[in-house]
């Protein structure tokens, strides 16, 4: 009789506890996976901001654009790649066990973003245009990948990563990316972000 | 005893007979397209764009060549790569007519009539209009030829059994070209066509049964089961409307892969948007979002 009841009250306890860390899937989270989820939000938070104002939703304000862009390059490089120590896989992460077999990946991705959050910060007040992927540059004329003369254009868009193995560009100083409109160095910063998550980040939802 | 026997051998003459059927039962090529059409390249890569080709038969990850071949997609009968589909022609697609090129895309049965898993979507794809295959067709045309030999499919027994998918096919594929709804505007008609058709994004944003075909009842209500163990969110209006993707969101999300709270889309829509929406054009991003956004919807 004692044996069931201390099994039925730890059995309790368990789901009790299992059911409070999912229920409780973002916030609550503690310690290095709670701090990168903040992290990841005020990540996202410029980003929110960043696309008002280049998608036209909001007065673009090249003041701000610089500030946000500050914000993306103070969080990504070494601050980033600090927040996934080996191993930090307990729940609620979605962090994919591939960032520490292909860390080389995760560590140029994090570093592309910080370079390119610098990048925006100095082409913030470069004249407008340009969006990069598929929109804008070349999207409309575009050729079949593969395709001799028409994909040239395409190919040559090589640099943006039309369809990018990794996601990993080429490398860009920030002087050079200082040059760009603003709009083509923020899609390399969105680009960045979905090749990392579409690498190393369990779609949960 | 006898008895016993008997009724083993019946079980196994029916087996066989019912085998038998399975490889005999003729597969219906449909209608020939109308070959009379000129199709132009550069719209047609515009739609293989829409269409998702460079997408699923290029190995990004492996540094693949377009359209050579696509990385394993592992599922629950197996892991599928999509083949070469350049000019070449040994391992490509060189040596195949625009008939041929129709009845693979939009029947889903190879030129030596043998069955197409449904992994490569033609049940979306039978949507295309005749001038939309010769399009295409004109587009791959223009693909350099990569002497790549397509990777073996690794299909677990029963699923390997190519005849089977006549089952299949019996039940779940319904061919068809897309049929505009004369209620709805031009702008909601074009989304239907580019989600139902080529965009196929009920592939991913549908579940399915165990058989791998779709449940039709819940379309868009998101699945749990993707290549890979990913799941896809729902995208009924009601749950666009519940998550702040009004039309503005889902335009700039399928155009840069941004989610209204600032989040970059993941998995694999990271890639639809890179390889696919990202190349289409605003109207067509706007009618998307309209067609979405009102499914279903009175007008």
């Amino acid at each position: 009789m004692r044996l069931y009841i201390t099994v039925f009250f730890a059995g309790a306890i368990l789901a009790g506890a299992a059911a409070y860390t999912s229920v409780f899937a973002h916030s609550g989270a503690t310690g290095i996976v709670g701090e990168r989820i903040n992290h990841m939000k005020m990540l996202g938070d410029a980003v929110k901001q960043l696309t008002a104002m280049f998608a036209g939703q909001a007065p673009y304000d090249a003041g701000k654009v610089r500030d946000l862009a500050s914000v993306v390059k103070d969080h990504g490089g070494a601050t980033m790649t600090a927040l996934f120590p080996e191993g930090s896989t307990e729940p609620p992460s979605e962090a994919k066990p591939e960032i520490w077999s292909d860390w080389q990946t995760f560590e140029a991705l994090a570093e592309q973003l910080e370079t390119f959050g610098a990048g925006l910060a100095a082409a913030a007040g470069n004249p407008r245009g340009g969006m990069p992927g598929g929109a804008g540059m070349l999207g409309q004329q575009g050729g079949m990948m593969g395709g001799s003369t028409m994909s040239q254009g395409m190919m040559g868009q090589g640099m943006m990563g039309t369809g990018g193995s990794s996601g990993v560009m080429p490398q860009h100083s920030a002087e050079a990316l200082g040059q760009m409109p603003p709009d083509m160095v923020f899609g390399m910063i969105t680009q960045t972000c979905s090749s990392c998550h579409t690498r190393f980040r369990a779609e949960k939802n | 005893m006898r008895r016993i026997l008997a009724v083993f051998a019946a079980l196994g003459i029916a087996g066989a007979a019912v085998l038998v059927a399975l490889v005999a039962w003729p597969l219906d090529r449909g209608p020939a397209t109308d070959e009379t059409l000129v199709g132009d390249p550069a719209r047609g890569a515009y739609l293989a764009r829409a269409s998702g080709c460079i997408g699923c038969h290029t190995d990004f990850a492996n540094g693949g060549q377009p359209l050579a071949g696509g990385p394993p997609i592992k599922t629950g009968f197996g892991t599928f790569r999509a083949p070469n589909i350049t000019t070449d022609k040994e391992h490509g697609i060189g040596d195949w007519s625009l008939g041929d090129f129709a009845t693979a895309v939009r029947r889903g049965i190879s030129p030596d009539g043998r069955p197409y898993y449904p992994a490569f979507p033609y049940e979306f794809y039978t949507k295309l209009s005749d001038l939309d295959v010769s399009d295409l067709y004109a587009a791959f045309q223009t693909v350099a030829p990569v002497a790549r030999p397509a990777s073996p499919q690794d299909i677990a027994f029963p699923f390997s059994f190519r005849p089977g998918l006549k089952l299949w096919r019996d039940w779940h594929f319904r061919p068809g070209r897309f049929a505009p709804d004369p209620s709805r505007g031009a702008e909601w008609n074009r989304g239907a066509f580019l989600v139902g058709g080529p965009g196929h994004c009920a592939a991913c944003h549908t579940p399915r049964n165990l058989l791998g075909g779709l449940v039709t009842s819940e379309a868009y209500a998101g699945s749990r089961d993707l290549p890979g163990g990913d799941r896809s969110p729902p995208i009924t209006p009601e749950a666009l409307a519940e998550s702040g993707w009004d039309e503005d969101a889902i335009v700039i999300g399928l155009r840069m892969g941004v989610t209204p709270e600032g989040d970059a889309l993941g998995g694999t829509m990271g890639e639809v948007v890179r390889d696919s929406t990202s190349f289409l054009t605003d109207d067509d991003l706007n009618a998307i979002a309209v067609y979405l956004l009102n499914r279903g919807a009175e007008k």
